[in-house]
């Protein structure tokens, strides 16, 4: 199935037999071979955990492979550190951007490179103008002297790709470029990654969304488990297609959504408003509505105010006004185990809120349980019956398909999907009318974001009223019956799915409801 | 894992006991008659090992204290102070209370149980209304104790014969009865750690603490009383560091002695350190400080090494482990990822 790169191109870089294992005994990649040519903006796509990041680390010296071999400009290379690999013209940018903010953009690009004059003092004068004479090169929309403090992300990360083109770096290798963007900047993005291939460069993009790499890429190589399944041109090439090779399986990307007349309001928001520490409004009058049997998705740019509606919800914050109430019952400011009996809560962060990463599946399994679930204990809540932990543990995994070395196994111990099996199952099985999701597929791959989505369908059949909070819009606009947008803490737009397009949205979630 | 943990245990007592070697070495002392000498006062003979387990109970509850402590969040460091307080509520007790022994033991133990309690609540208690970090102020507080305890021996509780400040002695209806060379609280120590690790791996309350102690906003948000819970092992940890404090004194010399807390306390909290937090660990690690400590004081009998050296080999031992501890842990998923690097290339299954 993997084609050879075609004799015309020659591969600027080889990557021949790579195995690298993660110890004690993660086999990441499995003799992986690829080849990336000269001048080509080349794809790698694959689920979570495929070894899409772990090769590219591999290649710029971040870690380091146990088996294998790397040709560079026709030399075997090993770089030990990123250093080796930028002056060799290799450079990565990473998902998290690390910039100083206080600093401007072409103090932030040159930081590190500085040029000096003949008194070893920084030549602010040279090195302004060389950053100004990249950022006209290559046609990219950025203000050298703004402070990186005051400028979005998707400058942010331009800035970024800006520090390895001063570095003269040949050929770049991006970790997810979209995954920070919103809609509207990916074109942008686009455009200038052309036009650094056409300039001569040669860009590595991982990515998993399908689409994306279809348009701007001109090779794909998809990876499974550590593992090359092909590496083919892009044109001719169908999403469908990709997604089977990445997952194994045909994958649906249609909505399985089935209209369904909601009920009665279960979880009901009025007038909630918030004022931090230094009295910055986190939440502007937000009122919303979940009926029996509804999903509302809740779209916006991060830190538009989802982290604060959702800590009002599960009662980490005391909203300053406004109530909170779910089935009829006001719980505002009640302690959060009374919050718990009616809010299953599917939190976005697995390590931090929503398990112990050290402690074993079954200890994750039984939290809150532990409380409202009076089979798991004995003597009046005191003891914790061990073997009814067990049961209820083994009943979590065969219902929601958790696969684990075993109920004692830290939670660490499991994949990322998993891991979220366990959580979504724990809070789903608390059959609470009521369940509020935070990112619950973040950093899924295709296969456990499908699974996470057809629970919320059932759940949705079964007349629970769902409040899912997404980044992603696809993810919102397939399972979604009511789209609301928050904007600085507003809600500035709430419609029904079937009135709302991704471009109104996108608007939406960018300018608020101001003009449009 | 646990093979891991004990293989720890033995690197790091052969390690330490040869650098010990080295040391007396270029002191000019010799090393193997010294261990020797050691192992016979600590656990060679049955009236040895008697010693080193009565000598290991302030060891072994205050390491149950700070091990209990740490692996469920709050950072206790007021053992001494506890202690102390709790010896003192003992003292007290004995010393205005008659009752019969069945009657008499037990309540000078709650007695003491409730001073550290006492010691320790307070610490919570500015934790939960100023927000005053635990871990200052338990420290703080170990100094007020020091100096309370000594006012009171020195003055409304001291013995007016004694020449220094002491207290007179208890009831003898309060002393510890003795098995032969078997002192009681040995029983006392081993009850509280059977009694704790059932506490702590098979209630609900012990659970929350555990999970709480690994991630506490886990913990919150899945409807635990993270602020309650927090109070409570305070207070139960300040009891248990009380508890050595009363054993200490119903089982040794009856009264309230100037410098009767020594460093047990301190002891201990480097004893949950090297146990990493576990319970049994506390147990063993309180036993071994106790063989090494109690050795030593035969070894300077017979030998010329200054019982000092026990010192010498405690703070090598908690290096050693400590250090050890982590650097086992990656060697032996360096080697695991090596052999899977080697054997398996290509053969993964795709599903």
């Amino acid at each position: 199935m993997a084609t050879r790169p075609s004799p015309l191109t020659p591969a600027l870089i080889d990557m021949r037999g790579v195995v690298k294992v993660y110890p004690p005994n993660v086999l990441a990649l499995d003799d992986v071979t690829v080849s990336f040519a000269d001048g080509e903006i080349h794809a790698l796509v694959g689920e979570n955990g495929a070894g899409k990041s772990t090769l590219m680390k591999v290649l710029y010296g971040l870690i380091h492979h146990d088996r294998g071999e790397i040709i560079y400009q026709g030399r075997s290379v090993r770089f030990r550190s990123p250093g080796e690999a930028i002056a060799a013209g290799i450079g990565m940018v990473h998902q998290e951007i690390v910039l100083v903010n206080e600093y401007t953009v072409w103090e932030n690009i040159v930081l590190g490179a500085e040029p000096v004059d003949w008194l070893g003092r920084i030549d602010r004068k040279r090195a302004r103008q060389s950053v100004q004479a990249i950022i006209d090169r290559f046609h990219f929309a950025l203000d050298p002297d703004a402070q990186v403090a005051d400028i979005s992300v998707a400058a942010r990360q331009k800035v970024e790709i800006l520090k390895l083109l001063y570095r003269d770096v040949s050929v770049l290798i991006l970790d997810e470029p979209t995954a920070v963007l919103t809609p509207q900047e990916i074109p942008q993005l686009f455009a200038e990654l052309r036009e650094l291939r056409n300039e001569g460069h040669t860009i590595i993009f991982i990515s998993h969304r399908l689409e994306e790499v279809l348009e701007l890429s001109d090779r794909v190589t998809v990876l499974r488990k550590g593992r090359v399944v092909a590496t083919q041109s892009a044109a001719g090439t169908t999403r469908a297609e990709l997604a089977a090779l990445m997952v194994g399986r045909e994958v649906l990307f249609t909505s399985r959504r089935t209209p369904q007349p909601p009920g009665d309001v279960i979880f009901a928001i009025d007038g909630l408003r918030y004022e931090d520490a230094h009295g910055r409004v986190r939440l502007k009058d937000v009122s919303l509505r979940v009926r029996a049997g509804e999903l509302v998705g809740i779209a916006g740019v991060e830190g538009n105010g989802q982290l604060e509606l959702v800590n009002a919800i599960t009662g980490l914050l005391r909203p300053t006004a406004g109530t909170i109430r779910v089935g009829g019952e006001e719980i505002t400011h009640a302690p959060i185990l009374v919050r718990r009996r009616a809010i299953a809560y599917v939190p976005q962060d697995r390590g931090r809120m929503g398990g112990s990463l050290p402690a074993s599946v079954t200890e994750n399994a039984i939290m809150t349980h532990h409380r409202l679930n009076r089979d798991l204990t004995r003597w009046r809540g005191l003891l914790l019956d061990g073997g009814a932990a067990q049961r209820f543990t083994d009943q979590l995994a065969a219902t929601f398909n958790v696969v684990m070395p075993g109920r004692s196994a830290p939670l660490r111990a499991l994949s990322g999907g998993n891991q979220q099996k366990v959580i979504l199952g724990r809070e789903l099985l608390l059959d609470s009318p009521f369940i509020l999701l935070d990112q619950p597929t973040r950093g899924l791959d295709v296969g456990s974001i499908e699974y996470v989505h057809d629970q919320m369908l059932a759940m949705r059949r079964a007349g629970r009223a769902l409040l899912l909070i997404s980044a992603n819009l696809e993810e919102i606009f397939l399972l979604a019956d009511r789209i609301v947008v928050l904007h600085r803490g507003a809600v500035v737009a709430d419609v029904p799915v079937e009135e709302a397009t991704v471009e109104l949205v996108g608007r939406y979630m960018l300018e608020g409801n101001e003009e449009r | 894992m646990l093979m891991q943990r004990i293989l720890n245990a033995a690197l790091g007592i052969v390690i330490a006991l040869l650098i010990g070697a080295v040391i007396m070495l270029a002191q000019g002392y010799n090393p193997l008659a010294s261990y020797m000498a050691l192992f016979e006062f600590s656990l060679g003979s049955p009236y040895a090992l008697a010693t080193t387990f009565k000598n290991a109970v302030p060891l072994v509850l205050t390491g149950l204290s700070a091990a209990i402590a740490f692996a469920s969040g709050p950072i206790n460091l007021g053992q001494p102070g506890q202690l102390l307080m709790g010896a003192l509520a003992a003292t007290v007790g004995g010393l205005y209370l008659d009752l019969p022994p069945v009657l008499l033991i037990p309540t000078l133990a709650l007695l003491a149980m409730l001073g550290g309690a006492l010691w320790a609540g307070l610490a919570a208690l500015l934790r939960q209304a100023f927000g005053m970090s635990e871990f200052i102020v338990t420290l703080m507080l170990n100094i007020v104790a020091d100096y309370f305890t000594l006012w009171a021996i020195t003055y409304p509780f001291k013995d007016a014969t004694a020449y220094s400040p002491m207290t007179p002695a208890i009831a003898r209806n309060a002393w510890l009865p003795e098995f032969g060379d078997w002192n009681s609280a040995v029983l006392w120590m081993l009850a509280a750690v059977v009694l704790m690790w059932f506490v702590f791996k098979r209630t609900r309350p012990g659970y929350e603490w555990r999970i709480g102690g690994q991630n506490s906003l886990f913990a919150r948000l899945g409807g635990c009383p993270v602020d309650r819970n927090f109070v409570t092992v305070m207070l139960l940890t300040g009891a248990l560091a009380g508890l050595a404090g009363g054993l200490l004194i119903m089982g040794g010399p009856h009264r309230f002695l100037r410098g009767l807390g020594a460093n047990y306390a301190w002891d201990g909290v480097m004893i949950a350190i090297v146990a990493n937090n576990s319970l049994p660990g506390a147990l063993f690690y309180g036993l071994f400080f106790s063989a090494i400590q109690t050795g030593a004081l035969g070894m300077e009998l017979i030998t010329n090494v200054p019982s000092e050296i026990a010192l010498v080999l405690q703070g090598v031992l908690v290096l050693v482990i400590v250090a050890s501890r982590e650097a086992l842990h990656q060697l032996a998923d360096r080697l695991a990822a090596r052999r899977r690097a080697q054997t398996s290339i290509g053969r993964s299954e795709l599903t």
